[in-house]
């Protein structure tokens, strides 16, 4: 069996490569890739004339909710979602309940994704830092390792105890884990709904000062120069928090970093009137964040971008503002935010689109993906992007049980069309049939 | 439409003064016996999920003058207790046949939510840290009974501003119609962030008193000593306290003013609340009038 991806815009930033040309696959592999392959005796052939040839995409930081809180979202229903937003490996944060602590939970991440059910793409867990996170005692890593994490993480619960998050970071040396680190100063941040500014101090909101998320990112990042322990830094949303990193990678500290799209799109005015589909934490900031994050993000401080997908039932959302939690779905909307604001913008050039969304996710945590070369993923995984389509992103037709987007409603210009992970896992209506044949 | 009360931010300049002159007219009928003609009797519902004596006795006493059915619903001992949301709650009361909702509630931002939930006449009875509309609305009534009118004159707030929603509440109102509002208070107790307040800040009490009309202190709750913004109630009073002395910044005819319920000997001394220009007693009285006015007003918007 043989498919060809013929004649699209081939974007592989790990082999630095931008040129029109075709993708050959054989068995669900990658045998061939370039501007002028020879395709003999092929049995698919995808048009992808006009539209982007991208290793497919990878998210390292995905909620799926599952287990214990199904009614948020399920593997079965986020892997859906990230096929549709164009992600063949997404990366599962393990605050779910129970945590994910236990080889035993790891197991069972691995069973459903991998079940016909869901959505075909691949799941790689990150287990949690410590046992319940409960930010007390380190979790039993080396067996979780052996179960398939791919990292650890204290999301959802940020270690506070400075001297367990040491402690951490010297086991994770030893067994050559990175830390997915949320930093936060709960002290500085607790019963906060929003950025400490003007519009909190108008809506008589406690606000979150930015000084909570910037010293546990400074905190972590001595911990992590300190120890050698590698270290990525989770949703960065303040300019301090983007001089910090960008000065601990000049020391040498084996730190990265991410943004997520809300953190260079919306500032904390988007709150408006309590409308709780903006809350989320670290809270949305200021325009000079954005600029600063944005620049950032084009000269590689930043090194990728996740989409901190984070379902909610509705239920959970209706409710007044304070009382809401804190989070967005991100998963269908990552893309399309991303080459509107980014790409179109000019901000990133469309190589280093795919390399913040793909290339860069994959070698910060040593993933087979990201790639486009024969050989370099146990299958091949190719997001085919249209740069030019123009959509509106509606949480009523999404795959993701969370309907909590700021984005809903919001026009995009761009879109992944269909995404292949060994075979065709999603095809977009904008990917028209006449583009696809059977030889 | 129904019309809601939920902000003073919200309202327009023109419903702000009308809503004022009317509660001036109620009074004058109620002072006098006169009948008040409001139309329909109305069932109205008092939906308080925070403690208060004095905003429910008020609403309750402004609606028997109205001669409006009150059922009244407090957050302990009910539904939330059980774990209801605030959505059902109110969809509940609203299909027992209620026709009107007050609601107080510890979250700011909720009186909009109840009451589009609701989506008929609601008076907010205040929300979290955010406002306290008809609070406001009495206490313009009450500056202007004083000193005769409620525009250009210089209004110093005097304390928590952080944590209150009458300071935003009358900051609001009393900006929109044309007056100098100051926040005056210690740098741990007024926003970081006043972009968005229509106020002036000042840390130091006599600047921000200078020569004000109207002193309008704020209570402080023992909440901010156990959050650490202040030490102790002594190092409040000692810098902030509303009293003879720091009163000698203020204009001579200026008057006093509290939304109560008052911490004597910390905010206030004995001889500031019981002064003879001290306003405080009239703003008790007045808050029942502007809360006629506020039922008449929202339900008035049914008909239209």
């Amino acid at each position: 069996m043989r498919t060809l991806f013929s004649k699209g815009r081939i974007l592989d930033p790990s082999q630095e490569m931008d040129v029109v040309g075709s993708v050959l696959v054989e068995d669900g592999q990658i045998i061939n890739v370039g501007g002028d392959i020879e395709a003999v005796d092929v049995d698919e052939v995808y048009d992808c004339t006009g539209l982007w040839i991208a290793p497919g995409l990878v998210d390292l930081h995905t909620h799926l909710r599952e287990p214990g809180e199904e009614r948020r979202e399920t593997i079965k229903t986020g892997t859906q979602a990230a096929a549709a937003g164009g992600f063949t490996t997404i990366c599962c944060m393990p605050n779910t309940s129970p945590p994910l602590d236990t080889p035993s939970l790891i197991d069972f991440i691995l069973d459903r994704a991998a079940s016909p059910e869901a959505g075909g793409i691949f799941v790689a867990p990150v287990g949690a830092l410590t046992q319940g996170q409960l930010g007390e005692r380190v979790a039993d890593l080396g067996s979780l390792k052996k179960a398939g994490i791919v990292a650890v993480s204290d999301e959802g619960g940020p270690v506070q105890d400075s001297v367990v998050m040491m402690r951490a970071m010297e086991t994770c040396l030893q067994l050559d884990l990175p830390i997915l680190v949320h930093c936060e100063d709960l002290s500085l941040s607790r019963s906060g709904s929003m950025n400490d500014g003007a519009t909190a101090a108008m809506l008589g909101l406690k606000g979150m000062p930015r000084s909570a998320e910037e010293i546990m990112i400074m905190r972590n990042c001595v911990l992590a120069l300190n120890t050698g322990c590698r270290i990525h830094i989770l949703r960065l949303s303040t300019w301090g928090a983007v001089e910090m990193v960008r000065q601990f990678k000049f020391l040498g500290a084996p730190v990265t970093c991410e943004v997520c799209p809300q953190y260079f799109t919306l500032t904390e005015d988007a709150v408006g009137e309590f409308n709780p589909n903006f809350k989320t934490t670290p809270p949305l900031r200021t325009q000079v964040d954005i600029d600063l994050l944005t620049q950032a993000l084009n000269d590689g401080t930043v090194d990728c971008i996740a989409s901190d997908h984070s379902p909610y039932a509705p239920f959970e959302v209706d409710v007044p503002f304070e009382e809401a939690p804190f989070g967005m779905a991100g998963l269908e909307s990552a893309v399309g935010v991303t080459l509107t604001e980014l790409t179109q913008t000019g901000i990133l050039s469309p190589l280093e689109t795919i390399r913040k969304l793909s290339t860069a996710p994959a070698e910060i945590l040593r993933l087979e993906a990201g790639t486009l070369r024969p050989g370099g993923t146990p299958v091949a995984q190719i997001t085919l992007i249209d740069s030019n389509v123009e959509w509106t992103y509606d949480v009523n037709r999404t795959f993701s049980k969370g309907k909590n987007s700021p984005f809903h409603g919001k026009e995009l210009r761009g879109k992944a069309v269909l995404t292949y992970c060994g075979n065709e896992v999603y095809r977009d209506p904008h990917f028209h049939n006449d583009r696809y044949a059977r030889q | 439409m129904s019309r809601q009360l939920t902000a003073i931010r919200h309202l327009d300049t023109d419903t702000i003064r009308a809503l004022i002159d009317d509660a001036g007219k109620l009074k004058e009928s109620v002072v006098s016996g006169k009948e008040i003609r409001s139309g329909k009797a109305r069932s109205i519902g008092l939906l308080f999920f925070e403690n208060s004596t004095r905003t429910r006795v008020s609403f309750e006493q402004a609606a028997s003058h109205l001669g409006y059915r009150v059922v009244n619903f407090s957050g302990s001992g009910s539904s939330l207790s059980k774990g209801e949301s605030l959505k059902d709650t109110i969809l509940t009361l609203k299909n027992e046949g209620l026709e009107g909702l007050v609601m107080r509630h510890k979250a700011s931002g909720s009186a909009a939510l109840g009451a589009s939930y609701f989506g008929g006449p609601f008076v907010s009875a205040g929300d979290g840290q955010h406002e306290h509309p008809t609070q406001a609305l009495g206490d313009a009534l009450t500056i202007k009974e004083r000193l005769g009118k409620v525009e250009g004159l210089k209004i110093a707030i005097v304390g928590d501003v952080l944590h209150s929603r009458v300071a935003r509440s009358n900051a609001w109102l009393l900006s929109k119609l044309g007056n100098e509002v100051r926040f005056v208070g210690p740098r741990s107790l007024i926003p970081a962030y006043t972009a968005k307040l229509p106020g002036e800040v000042h840390y130091d009490l006599r600047s921000g008193i200078a020569g004000a009309d109207v002193v309008m202190c704020l209570r402080l709750q023992r909440e901010r000593m156990e959050d650490g913004r202040l030490s102790s109630t002594g190092e409040f009073s000692r810098n902030y306290q509303i009293n003879r002395v720091s009163m000698r910044a203020a204009h001579p005819d200026a008057i006093i003013m509290h939304p109560g319920p008052i911490n004597r000997g910390i905010e206030l001394d004995d001889l500031a609340a019981d002064a003879p220009n001290s306003a405080i007693l009239d703003q008790v009285a007045n808050g029942v009038f502007v809360r006629m006015a506020a039922l008449k007003w929202v339900f008035e918007g049914e008909k239209a």
